[in-house]
């Protein structure tokens, strides 16, 4: 992989540590209290050594709030991931293999999830079951496993004919193996991990938009990259890190995916 | 004097490897020459230099072309030695399409190997003559064309696309466009390869047929098989350079080494059909 | 030896030869009933979010319990599942899909949605044509090489659209704020965005439509991936040792992945339309949504959503139709 697309994996890897780690830690932990920490003397503060990315419009410190507003998105987005994997590889590889009927109800059922706008599907589940972004996470998930069926049910159908797989079944390997080994791990994992690059990608881009908007996704005072674009927008301030900081998180982490996810393409034949 | 088209001094470099070595190629009007040679001996690179096809990559470094039709001498590769000379191959190639536009499709028509995989699939037969026809400035009606390529019923074959023609009336098809432009020199690049031998046997009359109205076929082949009893000449290219050039009654004579082995081993493949 | 071959010869390869161009209504018909069943089940599978729900449905809206009555008959909630499908379906088929119960109460469903999706449509078409055109333009410029443009085109698509859209009116209301003060020039008619109503605001919203949330990019790409492979064609290739013009070729052959990827990006747009309504303050069937996701009123944000789902599937209808009118090797029904 390029040295660029190097960079943009260890960038997500970062997030997503700090991620998985803020959310696992109980709240008394850390070092830094969300509901007390206003202070509107100190507003609109530039960076200094006491707050390294300045204040906010209310005198909350800009870097802790960054760092604490990935447990908003890491986890529901590995969920996601988890699911649209599990079910678009398992929905794709059993059509793909056994074909007939059943790749064709799977076909149908993919299409018809896919007829329905993602972002309208998650709002009408967080409005009818409640606000929660585990719940944003597993929608999502859910709406995009068809596109991952798709490709491994073409990558698996076009595969079933392949000499080697004729080979492999002369040879007496048995459905699973084949199936698991061969076809899945061997030729399929690389578009796989692209589309759950593509998905996390997507939850950031939902969770934050969510948030921005106000009224679902996360609600102050806990922090998310989203709602503090929403918080700051209009406020003039001495410390533009307050509206730059997150735009850039933003802008940055989405970029990384489908940088990475572009390195994971295979290299086009001829 | 006969309309003929002479080649002369062919240089291809891919970077700084040789693909083809001062290559000479003479075609006269009637006459059919059959080039041949292993896949990948620059054959075809060759022959696509005739219409200025390998462009500047693969680039042509040198050659002097004349085609001479009628009253006309067509000199398409004059400014590329000077070109190449003063380090500036771009100067030329820019210009490349003018010069070689009277040559392509006009004076030289082309037949590719695949020939269904040669018009456009989203267009019937009969608008790729029209478009043809235009092109050549003749009035020509197409099912006029398609009768001279052989067809015997054109009218069934005008509102076909390319998917539903099979690979014998889509080669015919190709010919009917080169016709339709009025071709003198026509380039047959393995027109017979994957057809069944019925089929070949036709494609292979119709292009003595063309030969016999003053046509001149240059037939690419890696069989040699076909050329004794189709053309005139032989030619075989081997890692881009001629390695030998005659008539093709005297083909199964010939001592060079490398004719010996291509003989030799058709002659294994065939049962001695030679 | 010449006869016997040319007849084998002129007979072609696929028995529906006679067909020509014009055998096009099996293939339309199967469009529509594919269209049909696709939408069918959506339907179904926006409905079974509601039912499917943990809980009783009526006591998700606000003031339930007092309507019980009235919910219970118009969802048919004593019947089983398969006849409140068939209900409903029924009367959306008739132009019945309710009546708001807390966004507007009393007033019908369909009377309120329908000249709403007029507006929204007025933002997508455009922002569709424009993504569309970009995505060509681009695509023709960079296939096939490494490029400078191609990487700017991806780093600003990336940004959501909400993302896009607060930039750009930060940065021009910025710009306002800054050029008043130094007394460059008066007060602009969109100050401030997104507050005023304003044709820089449209502008705005069809441009980040088109462009966030990766839409420009993967247009670009998809565009450059169908420009290389017909650059490789044979037949793009015979055209010019034939010496005919290459560009008729090349775009007519393009049109039908065109409108593949074009139906193909039609939920993505739609799912931002809402988003970018919102953000924009702007009027139409996606602000009406969140309202109405907002306000609990099931029906109204039912409604939207079932046109939403329509939208997709007629995108992908008409796609389809361009395609096999245009592409004749799509008409044949696959054995």
């Amino acid at each position: 992989m390029k040295l660029t697309a190097w960079l943009g994996l260890i960038l997500l890897m970062i997030v997503g540590l700090i991620g998985v780690v803020t959310g696992l830690l109980p709240d008394g932990w850390l070092p830094y209290d969300i509901v007390a920490d206003v202070s509107p003397s100190d507003a609109g503060a530039a960076p200094s050594a006491a707050h390294w990315l300045g204040t906010d419009h209310l005198g909350r410190d800009v870097a802790w709030r960054l760092v604490l507003a990935t447990r908003a998105f890491v986890g529901p987005g590995l969920l996601a991931c988890l699911l649209a994997s599990v079910i678009g590889v398992g929905a794709g590889a059993v059509s793909g293999f056994l074909g007939g009927p059943i790749a064709a109800l799977v076909r149908y059922l993919s299409t018809v999830t896919a007829s329905i706008p993602r972002f309208v599907l998650v709002l009408l589940a967080i409005a009818i079951n409640g606000n929660s972004t585990w719940l944003i996470g597993a929608v999502a998930g859910v709406a995009y496993s068809p596109a991952v069926a798709e490709a491994v049910f073409s990558r698996i159908d076009s595969l079933q004919r392949a000499d080697f797989v004729l080979a492999a079944r002369a040879h007496g390997l048995g459905p699973f193996r084949i199936l698991g080994y061969h076809l899945l791990w061997v030729n399929c994992r690389r578009m796989v991990g692209r589309h759950a690059l593509n998905l996390f990608g997507y939850l950031l881009l939902l969770e934050t938009t969510l948030s921005y908007i106000g009224g679902f996704g996360v609600m102050e005072p806990q922090p998310s990259w989203g709602n503090m674009l929403a918080f700051e927008f209009g406020y003039r301030t001495d410390n533009i890190w307050g509206v730059w900081a997150p735009a850039l998180a933003i802008w940055v982490t989405i970029f990384c995916c489908g940088l990475v996810s572009d390195a994971l393409a295979e290299r086009r034949r001829g | 004097m006969a309309d003929r088209l002479s080649l002369h001094g062919l240089r291809i470099l891919a970077g700084t490897t040789p693909l083809v070595h001062d290559v000479d190629l003479q075609l006269e009007a009637g006459e059919i020459l059959a080039l041949v040679g292993a896949s990948g001996s620059g054959k075809t690179l060759s022959a696509r230099a005739l219409l200025g096809l390998p462009g500047p990559r693969p680039g042509v470094v040198a050659a002097e072309l004349e085609i001479r039709v009628g009253d006309r001498v067509l000199r398409p590769y004059q400014g590329l030695a000077e070109a190449v000379a003063a380090g500036k191959p771009g100067r030329f190639w820019r210009k490349a399409h003018q010069a070689f536009r009277p040559v392509r499709g006009h004076l030289v028509g082309t037949m590719a190997q695949d020939a269904r995989g040669a018009l456009d699939p989203l267009w019937t037969v009969e608008r790729q003559l029209r478009e043809a026809l235009d092109l050549g400035g003749s009035s020509d009606e197409p099912a006029a064309v398609l009768i001279r390529a052989g067809f015997r019923h054109p009218q069934r074959v005008l509102c076909l696309f390319p998917h539903q023609l099979s690979g014998g009336m889509a080669q015919r098809a190709c010919i009917a466009l080169a016709l339709a432009r009025g071709s003198r020199f026509l380039i047959a690049d393995e027109p017979t390869t994957g057809l069944d031998p019925t089929v070949q046997e036709a494609i292979l009359a119709e292009l003595q047929r063309l030969a016999s109205e003053g046509i001149g076929v240059m037939l690419i082949t890696h069989d040699l098989r076909i050329v004794p009893r189709v053309a005139d000449r032989v030619q075989i290219i081997d890692a881009g350079r001629t390695v030998e050039s005659l008539p093709a009654q005297l083909l199964s004579s010939s001592a060079a080494p490398k004719v010996r082995e291509l003989i030799n081993a058709t002659a294994r493949v065939a049962g001695g059909v030679l | 030896m010449a006869d016997p071959q040319l007849r084998h010869d002129d007979t072609p390869s696929s028995d529906l030869a006679r067909a020509g161009s014009w055998k096009l209504v099996f293939p339309v018909l199967r469009l529509v009933a594919v269209f049909m069943l696709t939408l069918a089940g959506a339907v179904l599978a926006i409905q079974l979010l509601l039912w499917a729900s943990p809980g009783d449905p009526v006591d998700l809206v606000p003031n339930g319990e007092e309507i019980r009555a009235q919910l219970e008959a118009e969802w048919g909630l004593d019947r089983s599942l398969p006849e409140r499908y068939v209900q409903f379906l029924g009367r959306a088929l008739r132009g019945d899909l309710g009546s708001s119960l807390t966004y507007r109460p009393g007033a019908t469903v369909t009377e309120l949605i329908l000249p709403a999706a007029g507006r929204s449509l007025r933002l997508l078409i455009p922002a569709l044509l424009l993504s569309m055109g970009l995505g060509l333009g681009l695509g023709l410029l960079t296939a096939g090489r490494s490029s400078v443009v191609r990487r700017l085109a991806q780093v600003v698509s990336v940004a959501p659209v909400f993302l896009l859209a607060f930039v750009a009116v930060h940065l021009l209301n910025e710009l306002a704020f800054y050029g008043m003060e130094a007394g460059w020039f008066g007060r602009p008619g969109w100050f401030a965005l997104p507050d005023t109503d304003s044709a820089m605001k449209s502008s705005l919203a069809i441009l980040v439509l088109a462009v966030g949330s990766g839409a420009l990019a993967e247009v670009h790409a998809a565009v450059e991936d169908e420009v290389v492979r017909l650059r490789n064609a044979t037949f793009v290739d015979a055209a010019v040792a034939r010496g005919a013009p290459v560009w008729k070729h090349v775009l007519w052959n393009l049109l039908p992945p065109l409108a593949t990827i074009a139906y193909g990006r039609a939920a993505f747009f739609v799912g931002g339309l809402v988003i970018v309504e919102k953000v924009l303050h702007l009027n139409g069937a996606g602000s009406m949504l969140w309202q109405a996701c907002r306000l609990r009123d099931y029906p109204v944000a039912l409604g939207i959503t079932v046109l939403a789902a329509a939208a997709v599937c007629g995108a992908r209808l008409l796609g389809d139709l361009v395609r096999i009118s245009v592409d004749p090797r799509l008409r044949e029904v696959a054995q």
